[in-house]
């Protein structure tokens, strides 16, 4: 099957990046350092932490989209059709993974099922985020943690807890993703308004591990939200930003779901928060991974 | 026919070379002298192991030198031999129409399919390194059996009618060569005697393909091969029946097979409109007589050598084809083995059959009231008659749309109405069409086969095999596909786009690419698409 990358639909606006950026947060936030990042062999090596890599992200309302006034380099398709800027979005609680998932992670679920995927993706250094992956690939390694988790007995009790309640092992929505990425203060990058290379691996040669570049600024203490590997969400790609009010799109239309971040290859405009990707779900290159969520019923 | 003369011509020569077989060299003479000609081709064979084709891939290459190196053992260890006894390989030519020009026929039909399905043409020095290896084979095993080797084109239709059939897949490709050596095998070990003659039992070919298949049914190893997608493949070709019958017509004309050929077309056909009757369901899917079933009967079943000599004995012989093929059909889907080895099952058995045949037409043939509407008329004139009966029927059978025109099986919406209605195995039917067009790649049917094995309505249901089906659909971007992937509660459907439509629509045929929008809605309306009807509607 020709899996062609869907165009991206980005509309590359020749802008200063000079425009008006302000730093800060006050929202909580974890240091995290490549040295002290542990992954546990007995738990599918997921990250060796309270809940698995998975940090909460509470409930309440964050900014979406882009403001061109705000942000020169913001791509038409970022915009609220309606107010063609930004909009508050609220999000009830749920869970993201701190890292990327890795090839270390998706490895085990290959060995263990026999999936029959890309093998590159299954190849390489463990701890590097998992590439070549379809969004396909991606659900179905979702679906198997959801299972190994709820059937373990070695699973921190507040994952018990929500996993009992209903909550399920997942992809991030579009929404989920971008609210982790920024936070709640509208900033252009998971760090602040400016691009920084120091905080997120873009414009490079390839993959780096998980975490490798900390990020003391970044909302929740999430690594990665930026560059590396774009990653699937499980919203599809429509021409405005997702709209939990919209009418389900016309099913004959071909799929494309958005992937978010941005990867190593891509110029600092698109490790934005607010940059949406469309990617053909069979598609499986080596710079679209993703990240897990634990979302509410 | 060969008339009495040129066979008792024939016989002398056979015998002459009999007499030649394997004699004392002359002074200064060796072993060695003829055994170049099989050195030969099992260098031709190590040649062709070099060719981009066999060395994209290692199991084909190390199939190739195995097969070469079993050759050159076996070589060598007859020239100990000869050298041994002091004896001399030795030849005679015999060129029969039989083998040349089923060869030409069989090489016609290869072409043909071959320009519509390209893999045939990709396949052709796997073909090359196949008839070398039959001809190396075929060689070593006369001088062996310290006879002289007959060269002519016998290794031609052996190999050909056995690749019209079964191939084996590249990383399995050495037990095509096995294939050809048993075929050779059985018609050198396997015989009886026959009107006063040791002759072969079975059609070389078949008694292969035969006892292949049911070891591959039987360890449930069919995949093994590409059998399944060579059948299907074969209607690619427009126009294929028409194709068939024409090179046909040459087999039964130089032959006298019409009977046997014709007979069993017949019965088929027959049967096809029978069954229809009664469950309002084509019994074959999508054809009255299935493409390859139709190169069977005229190409598999046909052996002057393996058949009956009568006319009666050929009728009776074409008869039992028809009905045994019916048989296998179901006898194999009840068995949950692949449906397409009823043709070639069912030859070994006949071949088994034809004294038995021979018996049942010679007793017929002694009765008084035989002898009374019998027509007195020599053989090729008789068989002149049953062609001019033959004729007819299949361009009434083309006419009527049995042939190479659209088929009621193939229209998806029908074999939904036969499920929703439980018309007889319409259900079964249905998601076997949904199958095949998935591994098309229609992400449309993807879906509905995902759909199935959920609902679990008409198939058992299968949670983790409809999600693999669910993602075929995504991956091939049919957007139900992937919600139905992310939400398992409650599964939706969407009519096929266009582009499943260009797989949907094709009728057995290569996929409609160039076809424009509204000719294929028009299309889509006439396979009782609904949607498709209600958008023409629109515009």
């Amino acid at each position: 099957m020709a899996m062609t990358l869907a165009s991206a639909a980005w509309i590359f606006r020749v802008a200063s990046q000079e425009a008006g950026q302000g730093e800060g947060s006050s929202l909580p936030s974890t240091q995290v350092s490549a040295d002290s990042l542990r992954f546990r062999g007995d738990a599918w090596f997921l990250p060796d932490e309270e809940l698995l890599g998975f940090v909460e992200v509470p409930a309440g309302p964050f900014l979406m989209g882009s403001d061109p006034d705000l942000d020169p380099l913001a791509f038409g398709n970022e915009h609220w059709a309606d107010t063609g800027g930004r909009a508050s979005v609220d999000v009830p609680t749920f869970y993201i993974g701190r890292y990327e998932t890795t090839v270390a992670q998706f490895r085990a679920f290959v060995e263990e099922t026999g999936y029959r995927g890309d093998p590159a993706a299954a190849a390489g250094r463990g701890d590097q985020p998992v590439s070549a992956v379809s969004w396909t690939d991606a659900l179905s390694y979702a679906r198997w943690m959801d299972a190994q988790l709820r059937a373990s007995p070695d699973v921190p009790a507040q994952l018990v807890r929500v996993l009992g309640e209903g909550w399920q092992i997942t992809l991030p929505t579009e929404v989920q993703w971008e609210k982790a990425a920024r936070g709640s203060d509208g900033r252009i990058y998971p760090w602040g308004d400016e691009p920084r290379p120091d905080r997120a691996n873009f414009m490079s040669g390839g993959v780096e591990p998980v975490g490798n570049r900390p990020c003391p600024e970044c909302p929740y203490g999430l690594a990665d939200m930026a560059g590396n590997v774009w990653e699937w969400t499980r919203t599809p790609f429509e021409a405005t930003p997702y709209d939990l009010e919209a009418a389900p799109r016309d099913l004959r239309e071909d799929a494309l779901w958005v992937m978010r971040g941005g990867s190593f290859a891509d110029q600092a405009q698109n490790v934005r928060t607010a940059v949406r990707g469309g990617a053909d779900p069979g598609a499986r290159r080596p710079f679209i991974g993703f990240r897990l969520a634990i979302s509410p019923p | 026919m060969a008339s009495t003369s040129s066979r008792r011509s024939r016989s002398a020569r056979r015998q002459e070379a009999r007499r030649a077989a394997v004699t004392s060299p002359s002074a200064g003479a060796s072993p060695s002298r003829h055994l170049w000609v099989p050195i030969s081709f099992t260098l031709g064979l190590v040649a062709i192991s070099f060719v981009g084709r066999v060395r994209d891939n290692p199991v084909l290459v190390w199939s190739f030198w195995a097969s070469a190196g079993a050759l050159v053992a076996w070589q060598l260890r007859l020239f100990l031999r000869m050298r041994e006894e002091l004896t001399m390989p030795a030849f005679s030519t015999v060129l029969r129409a039989q083998h040349y020009l089923q060869a030409c026929l069989q090489l016609s039909v290869l072409v043909y399919w071959g320009w519509y399905w390209r893999p045939v043409y990709e396949y052709a020095w796997l073909l090359v390194a196949q008839i070398l290896f039959a001809y190396a084979f075929g060689i070593l095993l006369a001088w062996s059996r310290r006879r002289p080797y007959v060269l002519g084109f016998g290794a031609f239709p052996i190999v050909l009618s056995t690749n019209l059939f079964l191939w084996f897949r590249d990383d399995w490709f050495y037990l095509q060569f096995v294939m050809i050596a048993v075929g050779f095998l059985g018609k050198e070990f396997v015989r009886w005697n026959r009107e006063g003659r040791l002759v072969h039992i079975f059609n070389p070919s078949a008694f292969s393909l035969g006892l292949f298949s049911v070891v591959l049914i039987a360890a449930n190893a069919t995949d093994l091969t590409r059998g399944q997608e060579i059948a299907s493949t074969l209607s690619m070709a427009p126009r294929i029946y028409t194709f068939l019958f024409v090179i046909g017509l040459i087999a039964m004309y130089k032959f006298s097979i019409t009977l046997v050929s014709g007979l069993a077309a017949i019965v088929l056909f027959g049967w096809s409109a029978a069954y229809f009757t009664a469950t309002g369901v084509p019994y074959f899917i999508d054809s009255e007589i299935p493409t390859a079933v139709f190169l069977g009967l005229h190409l598999l079943v046909t052996d002057p050598s393996t058949s009956p000599r009568t006319p009666l004995g050929k009728a009776l012989f074409g008869i039992l084809y028809g009905v045994s093929v019916f048989a296998l059909y179901s006898g194999l889907d009840a068995f949950g083995a692949p449906r397409f080895y009823d043709k070639l099952l069912a030859v070994p058995f006949l071949n088994l059959s034809v004294q038995r045949i021979d018996r049942v037409a010679g007793a017929i043939q002694s009765t008084r009231w035989w002898s009374r509407i019998r027509p007195a008329w020599p053989p090729a004139r008789l068989n002149l008659a049953h062609m001019a009966v033959w004729i007819p029927f299949f361009v009434l059978m083309t006419a009527t749309g049995r042939t190479d025109g659209r088929h009621t099986g193939h229209s998806v919406p029908f074999w939904q109405q036969a499920c929703a209605e439980g018309r007889r195995n319409a259900c079964e039917r249905l998601i076997e069409v949904e199958y095949v067009y998935c591994a098309d790649n229609s992400g449309w049917a993807c879906n509905e086969v995902g759909r199935h094995l959920a609902e679990g309505r008409i198939v058992d249901p299968d949670p983790e095999l409809s999600r693999a089906y669910f993602a075929l659909a995504c991956e091939a971007r049919f957007q139900s596909g992937c919600l139905n992937l992310l939400e398992p509660d409650g599964f939706v459907a969407a009519p096929p786009r266009t582009l499943d439509l260009r797989l949907l629509l094709r009728e057995g045929k290569a996929t409609l690419t160039a076809m424009p929008e509204p000719e294929l809605y028009d299309r889509a309306c006439d396979h009782r698409w609904v949607f498709a009807c209600d958008a023409l509607a629109i515009r």
